[in-house]
């Protein structure tokens, strides 16, 4: 009877326990994460890389990771062998069978590969770029963002199946990619969002493009009640790690011209307080849920424009004050080819909208684009939360 | 996808013409060093360097670039080791960034039993070139991107079909349609992102091809039956050229070579003065009437050098006779001079010291030069040139390549003035690395001067020493393997 017992219990864990390749894409998406911010610290600090960096070692971790857990998965699947064949969880693509998230994720495995040579080939033609969007580096991005988004995926078919302490263990992993996803996108917009364009109204447009789309949608298909905060705060967290951690570590400029002098790893920006809008949408998603998905991307569009821009503008005057210059909020830490002229080291804002005119105009298109981007975070929920396999 | 074409399009090198790589001889304290660096044909890109030594107890040799001038010039990033050849323990090389398009400098830093010594080798680094992309990897980017494409739409068709049907269950007609017409509608958004892409990528190819050096236009006119005239304009290079910012090298802010077409058998050394805002006049001597191509040595105030080209039509021209620096040969013409013997006025002879190995393209040497009397002895009475024992122009028949050289290199004299300025403000001893040619009392009647051929083919080479306050030219034509 105890022998009983104590098999029935086993089996139980067994199936409440994560499998092994989402924890295996969980750590894909963090190591690509940690490698692109450490790569870009890397151009920072040190200027001069190889292939064979830790940082791109740690972007690539995440292409091997994922092609692995996602090639076993759809092979067993297709062999008819594992637990997804068994419950038939799977779709079929050129003749393989395998969850829906694996698929997506290996897309991104050929993306990155491809990448690669694109990218060595672009130096080779054009020079280094020494700018973070590039069309290699847009298809890498793609290649990571697809990786994370399989997962995204393949987590919440699993979820969407599962019941109790699994689900709720499923959940947070889904939140905590979901946060691993809004850390991509943020380097995508890296450029565009530094300190001194904070009271530009093209930074409130940019943050708009890929912000609200993720917080919206992730938090409409999680079950969760703060999912939106939630993700945030798995950015934020992020980021301020980094500030913290990267400077422990020394780093020369190999690279001139060197116009700053640098003796360790220069961490990114502070995060932006995206904490604050996402706090909002979770408290709109929870009181008006129910209402028309058009309506309800107005009031988020509008309410996140509206609640980011009133914490982040008076932000933006402390991140440019002397009392920002900090281990805490890192404003003291400049690459080596920030020049005694850059404005980050006058600090002094970057206006380019000269006029109220130009600048209400493109806060207006701010506001449009973060309404239109909730609405397809909205659908795009939707359709994550009724994903099966 | 584009630009499937091999090879490299038209290259045009900063500070000559066809000749992209720096020569220099010159010491780095007490040890003597032969640099010749490869500027990188990208910028952002990759400089190659080699140093070589005559001297045999050296240690250590450190390289690291900077801009020559301005902010850039005051922290120099960490330097690298250059790595000893073993087969050749005098021999080091080693490879440097250059992240902007300018002027920059590599500095060499040499250790050994005597100390420490530094010697800096003024570079100009322009973009030069548009890479094509190779066959093979554009078959396989090709491939790669048609899976990726076609991927797209299988995921958003199989998504739509099954992802949200219970575990199980088969998907029905209605889900089949809805995932074809969602396939449609992908495949439509994908073909707009691979135009979009396609044209992002033309943009930035048609961004970067403004960034490829291209030098000041130089439009040559006679007036007055005598006068030269050279009247600069920009080029259109994306870089703010200035037109009149030039400092002076060896005294004189242009020097001009003006070679006879196509014998190459008349050659002139001028200096035009600057009389306006770009605008460069010279009372030319006597020239018989022909077709002329001229080269223009100048440099910008940051270091940057220029030649500029242009050809004319003159007819004859009763001219003024020589003065000051200005000088003239008349030599064999081309394919006639051979590569070992010139003569020269009162029959002297200048003996190319060539040994009996080909010419190799690519392989930076000393080529050294050796000046005797009608009775093959050496000269004596030999004197400085504008500062130098020699000056040399190597110049390909097809006049795609053309290189003023001089004994201490390939880099102007107003550039190696900076970099000096450059090493003194960095705590160095003012004269380190470049040794003036002027203090030399009495000169040999030998002159060396370190260059490497850029390409195989037959060059003409001038050779211009001073002897007796006469300035006399030997000529050379040799092959280029």
């Amino acid at each position: 009877m105890a022998t009983f017992v104590a098999t029935a219990g086993a089996v139980r864990e067994r199936a409440e326990a994560v499998p092994w390749y989402v924890w295996c894409l969980v750590a894909a998406v963090t190591s690509a994460m940690v490698g692109g911010h450490w790569d870009i610290s890397w151009h920072r600090s040190i200027g001069r890389d190889t292939f064979w960096t830790p940082a791109h070692i740690a972007i690539y971790l995440c292409g091997v990771l994922a092609g692995a857990a996602c090639g076993y998965m759809i092979l067993a699947t297709t062999a008819g062998r594992g637990p997804i064949a068994n419950e038939g969880a799977w779709v079929r693509m050129w003749g393989f069978r395998g969850p829906l998230g694996a698929f997506i994720a290996a897309w991104g495995g050929v993306a990155m590969l491809a990448s690669a040579p694109f990218d060595d080939w672009w130096h080779a033609a054009y020079g280094l770029d020494v700018k973070v969007l590039s069309p290699p580096h847009v298809v890498l991005i793609l290649g990571i963002m697809a990786i994370e988004s399989g997962a995204l995926i393949l987590i919440l078919g699993y979820m969407n199946r599962a019941s109790g302490a699994l689900q709720r263990k499923l959940d947070g992993l889904f939140l905590y990619t979901g946060g691993m996803i809004l850390v991509l996108l943020m380097i995508g917009i890296i450029q565009e969002t530094g300190h001194v364009g904070m009271h530009s109204a093209q930074f409130y447009r940019t943050v708009a493009v890929v912000t609200p789309l993720v917080l919206t949608g992730v938090a409409r298909a999680s079950g969760r009640r703060w999912a939106a905060t939630t993700v945030a705060l798995v950015y934020m967290v992020f980021l301020i790690g980094l500030i913290l951690v990267l400077p422990l570590f020394p780093a020369e400029p190999k690279l001139g011209p060197v116009l700053t002098k640098v003796t360790h790893f220069i961490p990114p920006n502070f995060p932006l307080l995206l904490v604050v809008p996402a706090l909002f949408l979770d408290i709109l998603l929870r009181r008006a849920g129910g209402a028309n998905r058009w309506l309800l991307a107005v009031a988020g569009g509008v309410g996140f424009v509206g609640v980011f821009a009133a914490v982040q503008w008076p932000f933006a005057n402390f991140l440019m004050s002397p009392a920002s210059e900090n281990a805490f909020f890192g404003t003291g830490y400049h690459d080596y080819l920030t020049g005694p002229k850059a404005y980050t080291i006058l600090r002094k804002f970057w206006l380019p909208e000269t006029t109220p005119g130009a600048f209400w105009t493109v806060m207006g298109q701010a506001v449009a684009v973060s309404i239109l981007m909730t609405r397809l975070g909205l659908a795009w929920g939707d359709w994550m939360r009724r994903i099966r396999r | 996808m584009r630009r499937w074409m091999i090879g490299l399009a038209a290259v045009t090198a900063v500070a000559h013409v066809g000749s992209p790589d720096v020569f220099l001889e010159g010491t780095a304290g007490p040890y003597p060093v032969f640099v010749t660096i490869r500027p990188p044909a990208v910028i952002p890109g990759v400089a190659e360097i080699e140093i070589r030594s005559s001297a045999a107890d050296i240690t250590a040799v450190r390289i690291t670039p900077t801009p020559l001038a301005g902010p850039g010039a005051r922290f120099a990033p960490t330097p690298d080791e250059a790595v000893r050849s073993k087969e050749d323990r005098q021999f080091f090389t080693g490879s440097l960034w250059m992240m902007t398009t300018g002027s920059w400098q590599v500095r060499v830093m040499v250790e050994g039993t005597r100390g420490k010594g530094e010697l800096s080798v003024p570079v100009p680094a322009a973009a030069n070139r548009t890479l094509g992309m190779q066959t093979s990897l554009g078959a396989l980017l090709a491939v790669l991107g048609l899976i990726l494409a076609l991927g797209i739409v299988s995921i958003v068709g199989a998504a739509s079909r099954e992802a949200r049907l219970d575990p199980g269950v088969a998907a029905g007609d209605d889900d089949r349609r809805r995932a074809r017409v969602k396939m449609a509608v992908t495949a439509a958004l994908v073909t707009a992102a691979l135009y979009l892409g396609n044209a992002w990528w033309t943009a930035e190819a048609d961004s970067y091809a403004k960034s490829i050096y291209k030098p000041l236009k130089m439009n040559a006119s006679l007036e007055g039956g005598g006068t030269l005239v050279l009247q600069l304009e920009h080029s259109g290079w994306f870089q703010a050229e200035s037109l009149d910012d030039f400092i002076p090298d060896h005294t004189h802010l242009m020097h001009l070579y003006v070679i006879r077409e196509p014998e190459m058998e008349r050659v002139w050394h001028l200096h035009p003065e600057m009389t306006g805002g770009g605008r460069f006049t010279h009372g030319l001597p006597a020239m018989p009437a022909g077709r002329y191509r001229l080269y223009a040595d100048l440099v910008h105030r940051s270091g940057f050098p220029e030649t500029l080209v242009a050809a004319i039509d003159l007819p004859e021209v009763a001219g003024k006779p020589l003065t000051g620096d200005d000088s003239a040969g008349v030599v064999a013409a081309v394919g006639r001079a051979g590569d070992a013997v010139s003569p020269l006025a009162g029959g002297h002879r200048m003996v190319w010291e060539r040994g009996a190995e080909p010419i190799v393209a690519k392989r930076p040497a000393a080529f050294r030069f050796r000046v005797e009397d009608k009775d093959g002895k050496p000269a004596s009475g030999m004197e400085l040139y504008m500062g130098m024992p020699g000056h040399a122009a190597f110049v390909k028949t097809d006049h795609s390549v053309f290189a003023h050289v001089h004994p201490t290199g390939s880099v102007p004299m107003a550039a190696m003035e900076l970099a000096r300025q450059s090493l003194a403000g960095n705590g160095e001893a003012a004269a380190a690395g470049h040794e003036g040619h002027g203090m030399h009392a009495a000169l040999p009647p030998v002159v060396s001067f370190p260059y490497g051929f850029p390409q195989a083919g037959v060059y003409r080479v001038f050779v211009q020493v001073k002897r007796a306050g006469v300035v006399e030219t030997g000529a050379f034509d040799v092959t280029v393997q």
